[in-house]
């Protein structure tokens, strides 16, 4: 006892510095976790406010759970679900760094402002919108892609029923609308560098390329680990508009475009049950906390300074 | 390990914070009561009710949520009514209003959370009435109409309690409106006029074809013949056992009673070789499967689509187009448990008033003046009469006090506008009185037992319906697969249920 | 790949002898060139929507809905600028709302997340993998919107006021591990030590040291946060009820709900007279013009800290 007292003494003043942010998570974060008992419960409401409906309610186990697991569609979503964002989470990141890297080397630096704001620009349309733009290029009698299909004699395609270029289309959204945002992190980090590296680097003749190799990427590398680790935490997940409003919400594409979030809205529409919905949420987390943990401690093994926690 | 320890940790305080959110919670349910004494327990004589109990009860302040656009001039008019209630039953009222967009979104919110409000309004379409009261959020209020809802009783069409009873009681007062509901064809008057086509003759889909033709043929290609979006469904002769999303119901035509996989029913078999004979003619437009809504209505540029109607829609449709709408019947008028569900009021589970909220309804439902102030706001500032029932809008209307007229309590109350028929109302109760009933009208099904199953098929439908019912996929090929896999599912196990289900209520409702 | 490496070696090397004027690190013009090019294309496929927008937002509506997105219509309109200043007043206000949630809600944001990302960040915090755990578990981890709606109305008493569009917001685990990996991977543990045997106390360390050389990092987090404070309309939607405090996001927002589900609902809202002449298209186009503009003109503000590269030797001295 006396030790661990000791131990916060000595530790006084970092404990003060986290003070407000941990008190800010416990009353906004922690305290309404509780909630998350609902996934087991049959909610009803009672009087007396909302514990006492979570407590009174009937316990169910595993049951609002089920239709997650019950239809052969279980595998379909989770496959669509896992391979989107592995696909999203990689190329994401090779497209920021290489965006930012690129950003940070051109000459014109006016240019390099106007490219960034631009490239930011995306982050601010809703999925919806975009989806106004895709069915414009995608529609079937006047999409410019059916335009320049039948110009050059080809048979007009109908997309939105064409399971097969989904995929790309969705992969490359998905990377458009997320390029600029995500690559601000990592021209900060290029910027926050010390030009000293890079100055001793050219002394000692190291070319440009090289020193991208050995400085630029290195420097990078903790930020983009622990980016990825956190994204791997959201592999259940993913971007509602994407999956539901830009394809539509077409039913013969459902077998590439059918995520677990789009799932779960779809079925849920008719009865809006809270049970439901949580326990939905509460498998998302846990899936993604358990690869976390997993993830976390193969990067700890390697090297502990890249760790998140 | 380390992290296990780090994670038992976490348990433990979020078990201390749990508990701590406990005592905040219950704490605040006493609090949020402020000072009124729980005058509900009061004993309020039921017969005094009306005029002169005023001096008897305790003031009360009800607290009522309802849906539309928050009003500039809101304040002011409750100020206005709770002179006059004050005056009736010693309450006051404190209204807000929740939009249209935000209503389903934040009452829900608000219900958990246990918030001691006494009337909400709720329905088949906003802040869902059924699955509420189901799940306890609204106060049983059949002791409550016996005891202060008298005039409820008298004024209302009787059919509208019936059709809103959930397991034998009622949770809400029902707007006393139109009942009935009714698929008609629309259409574009300029083509009826053109080809002089008779559409009194138009009832089926397949009587539709000779007129589609010759629009097809007649017209530019940039005329949609049957302009209708992905919701397209054929008219089908069911009693639906969770809306026309959903593939269960009874044949309206049947006397057995018996629930039945509407896929697999002839008449929704015919309808879809007709539809898809439509499609393959080009009658509805290519990507009718992918149409989330269609602007037929906007660009004039369509011949017949279909819409659900009431008294006089025509006119309304007309009006805001800006060009003549005429329609035709698909179906007589039908009334469904569903349709009574339209538009009511319920008293909250946590409310501390509900004889005085019950009061409250009962004056908004019969009381011609009280009911016309929170409708039109105050006569001179917001209206002029130009005869006993009919106003004139002022401008301050337009600026600061427009109501959702429909449900905000008996319709058949409020005064009607010089440009509006005279016998609009009339025709409301005649369409009313018209009505077929559903032959399981009044029974309410309970998803609870079966929900991973409705769940799973609601998924399902959502895939299959739009290209099949507009016609878009070969029904003979794709309609065998949504069935096989609404089986797989669990579909007969829903028919079961609600077979079970219904068994027990018409047993009981002998 | 080789190829690319090799000609940068030449082209690099060559460089130094050549221009007196140009940086002897820069790449090469050809390079640039190909970079310029490249950026350039993927740069105007973002920014060409928005001026699609723009142009659509001044459409008339029944033109749109005849011919389409068109980059050249052929009837102007200003009928949805119309219809959304019919609130216009609102707007104003509703604008200087959000300003102030965003500049509050950010300078708070910035103070709470460089504090605690500090103290995670420093290896002689003992408690430290404690407190980046119990940030980083909030991620995955929600209790839902009524757990936390009683929290903020019932607990604090916040609702109808700002701090409710403030504080749900105000803090977030992942500004926070972004923030210390910028702490530890900038701040060398070299200019910590030698202030601290200076007798510098961990609180001067932060302030005076560690903060200045972390501009890059703060600026990153502070776009974040007012990026995340300005699109914000959900909180308002729960806890506002008092229209002088509704957000300029919430307020468009709403109208866009109202019509989409009046246009859902026709056949219940009986509202035939709005249902089909609501400008829908171009408001929605028009929204998206009055919520962007003003914070794309604030992105630049930030960004000059991303592209300046920082000599951290000058904070050293």
């Amino acid at each position: 006892m006396q030790g661990i007292l000791k131990k916060l003494i000595k530790n006084r003043a970092f404990l003060l510095l986290v003070l407000p942010g941990a008190a800010w998570f416990i009353i906004f974060a922690y305290l309404p976790m509780f909630g998350t008992i609902i996934a087991f419960k049959d909610f009803r409401i009672h009087p007396g406010g909302f514990f006492e409906s979570v407590l009174k309610s009937e316990w169910v186990g595993f049951k609002n759970f089920e239709f997650l697991f019950s239809t052969d569609d279980a595998y379909i979503i989770t496959r669509n679900t896992i391979l989107y964002n592995v696909g999203l989470i990689m190329l994401g990141l090779v497209l920021a760094v290489t965006l930012a890297i690129i950003m940070n080397e051109l000459l014109n630096k006016r240019l390099a402002k106007f490219y960034q704001t631009a490239m930011f620009m995306p982050y601010f349309l809703s999925w919806v919108i975009i989806s106004y733009f895709v069915f414009s290029f995608l529609n079937v009698e006047k999409g410019v892609f059916n335009q320049l299909l039948v110009f050059f004699g080809e048979d007009p395609v109908s997309w939105y029923s064409e399971t097969k270029f989904w995929p790309y289309f969705l992969i490359f959204l998905g990377l458009w609308k997320n390029a600029g945002y995500g690559s601000v992190v990592y021209l900060a980090a290029i910027a926050g560098i010390d030009r000293s590296y890079y100055e001793a680097a050219m002394i000692d003749g190291a070319t440009k390329w090289n020193q991208i190799r050995f400085i630029t990427l290195p420097m990078l590398k903790p930020l983009m680990i622990i980016l990825t680790v956190l994204a791997l935490g959201g592999i259940f997940r993913s971007d509602f508009g994407l999956f539901y409003q830009v394809p539509r919400d077409s039913g013969a594409l459902y077998p590439v475009t059918n995520v677990i979030d789009t799932f779960v809205y779809r079925g849920l529409t008719i009865m809006g049950d809270t049970g439901m919905s949580t326990a939905t949420g509460l498998y998302q987390s846990v899936v993604g906390l358990i690869l976390v943990l997993l993830a976390n401690y193969a990067v700890r093994k390697i090297e502990k300074d890249y760790a998140v926690f | 390990m380390k992290s296990k320890k780090m994670v038992l940790l976490m348990v433990v305080f979020l078990f201390a914070l749990a508990s701590g959110l406990a005592g905040c919670g219950s704490n605040n349910t006493k609090e949020s009561s402020d000072g009124n004494t729980p005058s509900g327990t009061q004993s309020a004589s039921p017969t005094e009710s009306g005029d002169q109990a005023g001096d008897k009860l305790d003031p009360v302040k009800l607290k009522v949520y309802l849906i539309g656009g928050p009003q500039r001039d809101l304040p002011m008019v409750q100020e206005e009514m709770n002179k006059y209630l004050t005056d009736k039953i010693n309450a006051t009222v404190d209204i807000t209003m929740i939009d249209w967009g935000d209503y389903s979104k934040r009452l829900p919110v608000i219900t958990a959370s246990g918030e001691n409000y006494d009337i909400a309004f709720t329905s088949s379409w906003a802040f869902d009435y059924l699955p509420n009261a189901t799940r306890g959020a609204f106060l049983p209020i059949n002791d409550l109409l016996e005891k202060y809802g008298q005039d409820i009783i008298k004024e209302l069409d009787p059919r509208f309690l019936t059709g809103s009873q959930v397991n034998g009681k009622n949770y809400a007062v029902p707007v006393n409106k139109e009942l009935a509901s009714q698929w008609v064809w629309r259409f574009n008057k300029q083509y009826v006029d053109k080809y002089k086509m008779d559409i009194t003759k138009i009832r089926n889909l397949e009587d539709l074809e000779p007129y589609l033709k010759q629009i097809k043929e007649g017209e530019p290609a940039d005329i949609t013949p049957l302009a209708v979006p992905k919701g397209f469904k054929p008219y089908m002769p069911f009693d639906f056992l969770l809306g026309d999303e959903f593939p269960v119901g009874m044949n309206m035509n049947s006397t057995d009673g018996k629930y039945v996989n509407i896929l697999e029913s002839d008449e929704l078999k015919s309808s879809l070789k007709t539809i898809r004979k439509y499609y393959q003619a080009g009658y509805l437009r290519k990507d009718v499967a992918t149409l989330e809504g269609i602007d037929n209505i906007k660009t004039g540029k369509w011949f017949a689509d279909r819409e659900q109607t009431q008294p006089y829609a025509e006119l309304g449709w007309s009006r805001s187009a800006g060009y003549d709408i005429v329609t035709s019947p698909m179906q007589d008028p039908v009334i469904f448990t569903g349709s009574a569900t339209g538009s009511m009021h319920a008293i909250s589970a946590n409310s501390k008033n509900p004889e005085r909220a019950m009061m409250f309804l009962n004056l908004l439902n019969s009381d011609k003046y009280l009911r016309n102030l929170i409708n039109y706001g105050i006569e001179g500032t917001h209206y002029k009469k130009i005869s006993e029932d009919v106003i004139e809008d002022l401008p301050a209307m337009k600026d600061g006090y427009q109501m959702p007229g429909f449900a905000l309590g008996n319709l058949f109350l409020t005064y009607s506008h010089k440009e509006d028929p005279a016998d609009k109302w009339e025709a409301f109760k005649e369409f009313n009185n018209s009505a077929k009933v559903a032959p399981s009208f009044g029974f309410n099904f309970n998803p609870d037992p079966v929900k991973t199953e409705v769940a799973s098929i609601s998924a399902i439908v959502k895939e299959f319906y739009p290209p099949i019912m507009t016609g878009a996929v070969d029904p003979d090929e794709h309609l065998p697969k949504a069935i096989a896999k609404m089986k797989d599912a669990g579909l007969d196990k829903v028919i079961a249920e609600a077979q079970k289900q219904y068994d027990e209520w018409k047993a009981a409702h002998k | 790949m080789n190829d690319l490496s090799k000609s940068m070696e030449r082209t690099v090397l060559s460089a130094p002898g050549k221009k007196k004027t140009r940086d002897i690190n820069a790449i090469s013009p050809l390079w640039n060139f190909i970079f310029n090019v490249g950026v350039c294309l993927f740069a105007l496929s973002c920014i060409f929507p928005f001026i699609f927008i723009i142009v659509i937002s001044f459409t008339d509506e029944k033109t749109l809905a005849l011919n389409g997105f068109s980059i050249l219509p052929e009837v102007l309109s200003l009928d949805a600028y119309r219809f959304l200043m019919r609130s216009g007043e609102q707007m104003v206000q509703s604008l200087g709302v959000t300003l102030a949630v965003t500049v509050i809600g950010t300078v708070l944001t910035l103070y709470l997340v460089s504090t605690y990302a500090y103290a995670i960040s420093r290896k002689n915090f003992d408690q430290r993998r404690f407190f980046s755990f119990l940030a980083f578990f909030t991620m995955l981890f929600s209790g839902g919107l009524v757990p936390g709606y009683i929290v903020v109305t019932q607990v604090l008493h916040l609702r109808d006021t700002l701090w409710a569009l403030i504080f749900p917001s105000i803090l977030n685990a992942f500004y926070i591990i972004v923030m210390r990996t910028f702490f530890t991977t900038t701040v060398p543990d070299a200019i910590i030590e030698s202030a601290k045997i200076d007798g510098a106390t961990e609180f001067g360390i932060y302030t005076r040291i560690v903060l200045p050389i972390s501009l890059p990092g703060i600026a990153t987090i502070g776009l974040f946060s007012t990026l995340g404070f300005w699109n914000d309309w959900f909180n308002a939607l729960l806890y506002i009820d008092n229209p002088n405090l509704i957000p300029l996001q919430t307020l468009l927002i709403r109208i866009q709900n109202n019509m989409d589900f009046i246009v859902q609902n026709s056949s219940q809202v009986v509202s035939y007279d709005i249902a089909a002449t609501l400008p829908t298209e171009t408001v929605r186009m028009a929204m998206v013009v009055l919520a962007t503009l003003p914070i794309a003109l604030a992105y630049p503000f930030f960004q000059k800290y991303f592209i300046q590269g920082l000599t951290i030797g000058s904070v050293k001295e």
